[in-house]
């Protein structure tokens, strides 16, 4: 299944779903390099739909946070599953999801 | 039968069948969701790691990965020709260090050991051997 995404202005969703392996975490990176080139402030990796992340998943996600965060900017991870729950709490990265339920529509 | 082994090549596309295989012996054995998703994260890990740094050719090998389900617990051994690599004498990370600071590289390993409760690592025979134990919830 393909990434999606949906934009408002600065605001950016992409909904990963299935198995985020690393050609999985490739096309990750290639959406978040198009969006911050589009100027999104806000990126919510929506995980709904994912039921595993693998290193090279996360390390997309924790190089992107940074790199947004330095500028002022936000990527954080929105609803992931209780599997991306898992992964994330069991490795340390629990911090990179977002209570809340952005982007705002 | 409580055991399954299966052959792999060095090749990324094998790990989708990793994942299929063990899915398919997690379900025929009745094990949980959170204790199968540990291990397929240490074996995609490892794996990935064998089949991306251990070689210094280009041409085809063999990994075994054996499945063993014994005691309430989960066994597995994965079996590589590569270089040499024992990761367990990498220092385990520290999971408190926050986001802003958490080094980038070497998450693979660490994934390994958060999600296994005992590693194992021998060299024979020109070949690494790690075992994985997973006791199951």
């Amino acid at each position: 299944m393909p990434i999606t995404k949906i934009t408002s202005v600065d605001n950016w969703e992409l909904t990963v779903p299935g198995r985020i392996d690393g050609a999985v975490a490739n096309q990750l990176e290639i959406e978040i390099l198009s969006a911050i080139r589009a100027g999104a402030k806000e990126i919510f990796i929506n995980l709904s739909q994912a039921d595993f992340i693998c290193s090279a998943g996360i390390r997309v996600l924790l190089q992107y946070y940074r790199q947004m965060k330095n500028n002022q900017k936000t990527l954080l991870v929105t609803r992931p599953s209780p599997n991306i729950t898992s992964i994330l709490d069991m490795t340390g990265f629990k911090d990179l999801i977002v209570a809340n339920t952005r982007p705002r529509t | 039968m409580n055991a399954l082994v299966i052959a792999l090549r060095n090749d990324p596309a094998e790990l989708t069948r990793l994942a299929g295989l063990l899915a398919g012996f997690a379900q025929q054995h009745e094990i949980g969701g959170a204790d199968v998703l540990a291990v397929d994260l240490a074996l995609h890990e490892h794996v990935t790691n064998i089949i991306n740094y251990g070689y210094n050719d280009a041409e085809p090998h063999e990994i075994l990965v054996r499945l063993r389900l014994q005691d309430r617990a989960l066994f597995v051994e994965v079996e590589d020709d590569a270089r040499a690599f024992n990761p367990l004498e990498r220092p385990p990370a520290d999971t408190t260090v926050p986001l802003d600071r958490k080094p980038i590289g070497g998450l693979g390993v660490h994934m390994l050991r958060q999600s296994m409760d005992d590693l194992a690592y021998r060299r024979a025979r020109g070949k690494n051997l790690l075992l994985l134990t997973k006791r199951l919830s």
